[in-house]
């Protein structure tokens, strides 16, 4: 195999990345200065080298524990439980949450053959049983996959003497009703709640 | 609800198409193989975005072709232009309604509403119970959509649970339970709902397309089943059985829509016209159960349904399907001495895929 091919086939491997969007990346970096290629080739042998999962809340880092973990200022207390890392950003960024997370590493998905060995389960139950915990919500996706899974967990902590919530599910902030799709607007109504 | 332009592209061996339509519906004559169903198929096509005949969208496409559009133009509906479109590289299907991409393929079914009759439809009476599921899950669906979402729902919390089962492994399984509990109350209630109501007009229907009295329709589950809360002991009473045999062996999967006749199933023991009248009445109920849920007379298409009867029949069944001033109507026959007497509708011929009016 020839070096472009070579690297049209591994770009094409990338999820939303077709064969013709590899070709394109592909020729794009033939026409580029060779340095650019470099420090994209450079980019990605650091990442896969330096950077493994938390050895304690699974999120991704280049330190051992990650710095949401290492930082004192955090609330020891709250830990909210994820299904992969890129969520531990979006909840971080986007909103006041200062305690700790636990990455799952997925969610339970039989027809995809991940059953509760393949999350990290065990060492969820570990920190929860290490005392400091008071409180677990459970963030894993509105589908029904994540909904199961967080059924299970809860099962799993009951009787471990630890709060156990899970994210609102409602309608969606400067959106019009008219556009809010069903399912949604139905469990909306639901979980509606008294004006105070 | 009225279709009021048909558009069809790369579809099956149909020349392409743009055409208005007749307000009351037209009649396709043709000789077989000329294209006849094929325009049935697509005028149904955009009321649950596939085919009329279950086949997989890279059939409908015109052999070796790039794909296929269809595009309704709809009167009388709550929207005006439902279109489908599907290429076959990629095997990608694109869903419009006014010209707006839905969230979801469920937001868009129903836009446009149409009842079908094929000859394959007397399996109604005489197939087995995964045809009858079949036809209460698109009434029911086309009539509601929070049936059709349940139905998603459930069917994806079955598969993971199955799955589960067949890895031998019960407490995965289980936490299955609560989605496909949910869902599948859901299902079981609209349909004994719907069967309920529909059970006097079956018998009723079935008397007036004189094939004699004594017939019975009635809803086969498990009990209780309409109430999610019934699910977890019935579940877990089965979960040594769907173990052995890595499936579900509860739920609205498993049902049937029984049809009876002096207390005996039908299926076995009625005759070739009254198993054909049981199928016919069911049809006939289809198109009153949506037209009372969804507020308009869908439209009737019916593929070379008159052969199969005596002239005496004809003429009845044609009294009962083709009455209603509201309803369009599309129906196929080989041949204008075919038709059934007394229609008043005008002619399309279907000649090598290609319609001359």
């Amino acid at each position: 195999m020839s070096a472009i091919e070579a690297l049209i086939t591994e770009l094409a491997r990338l999820p939303g990345i077709g064969r013709k969007t590899a070709q394109r990346l592909t020729f794009h970096l033939l026409q580029q200065p060779p340095e650019q290629a470099g420090r994209l080739a450079s980019a990605l042998v650091a990442v896969s080298e330096r950077v493994r999962p938390c050895e304690q809340c699974g999120n991704l880092t280049e330190e051992q524990p990650c710095a949401i973990c290492r930082d004192p200022r955090r609330d020891p207390a709250l830990l909210c439980v994820v299904e992969d890392a890129s969520a531990v950003a979006v909840v971080d960024r986007s909103t006041d949450f200062r305690g700790r997370y636990h990455v799952l590493g997925g969610r339970l998905s039989p027809l995809d053959g991940i059953g509760p060995e393949s999350l990290r389960l065990d060492p969820l139950v570990a920190r929860v049983r290490g005392g400091e915990v008071r409180e677990v919500i459970l963030a894993t996706n509105p589908s029904m996959e994540g909904e199961v899974t967080a059924t299970y967990i809860q099962q799993l902590l009951a009787g471990l003497n630890v709060r156990v919530t899970r994210l609102a599910r409602g309608l969606p902030m400067g959106g019009d009703l008219e556009y809010v799709d069903g399912v949604t607007l139905a469990h909306a109504l639901v979980a509606r709640q008294e004006v105070s | 609800m009225r279709l009021r332009r048909l558009v069809a592209r790369g579809f099956r061996n149909l020349a392409d198409l743009d055409r208005e339509l007749p307000p009351g519906g037209v009649a396709l004559l043709g000789a077989n193989a000329q294209g006849k169903t094929n325009l049935l198929e697509a005028v149904y096509y955009p009321v649950l975005f596939r085919s009329l005949r279950g086949a997989p969208d890279q059939e409908v496409a015109r052999f070796e072709g790039p794909g296929f559009t269809v595009e309704a133009e709809v009167e009388a509906g709550p929207t005006a232009t439902v279109a489908a479109s599907y290429a076959a590289a990629g095997r990608r299907k694109r869903i419009s309604v006014d010209g707006e991409e839905p969230a979801r393929l469920a937001d868009a079914v129903g836009a446009w509403l149409a009842v079908s009759f094929l000859p394959d439809d007397v399996a109604l009476a005489t197939g087995n119970a995964a045809v009858r599921r079949a036809y209460l899950d698109r009434l029911l669906a086309l009539a509601d959509r929070r049936y059709l979402r349940a139905l998603s729902h459930y069917r994806a919390a079955l598969a993971q649970r199955n799955s589960a089962l067949r890895q031998g492994r019960s407490e995965v399984a289980s936490a299955f339970d609560a989605p496909l509990a949910q869902a599948g109350a859901e299902i079981v209630a609209a349909r004994e709902r719907w069967t309920g109501e529909a059970a006097e007009r079956f018998t009723a229907e079935f008397e007036c397309l004189g094939e004699g009295a004594g017939t019975r329709l009635h809803y086969r589950c498990g009990e209780g089943l309409g109430q999610a809360e019934s699910w977890r002991p019935a579940l877990a009473e089965a979960m040594a059985r769907d173990l052995a045999r890595g499936m579900t062996s509860v739920g609205p999967h498993r049902d049937d829509l029984v049809l009876e006749l002096g207390g005996k199933p039908l299926r076995e023991f009625g005759s070739n016209g009254q198993q054909r009248a049981a199928a016919v009445a069911l049809k006939l109920i289809e198109l009153a159960s949506l037209r009372a849920a969804r507020g308009t007379e869908p439209a009737l298409l019916l593929d070379d349904v008159f052969a199969a009867f005596d002239r005496d029949r004809q003429a009845r069944l044609a009294r009962r399907l083709l009455a209603g001033p509201e309803r369009q109507v599309f129906l196929t026959a080989p041949r204008a001495d075919e038709l059934p007497p007394g229609l008043d509708l005008p002619v399309w011929r279907v000649e090598n895929g290609r319609v001359i009016a």
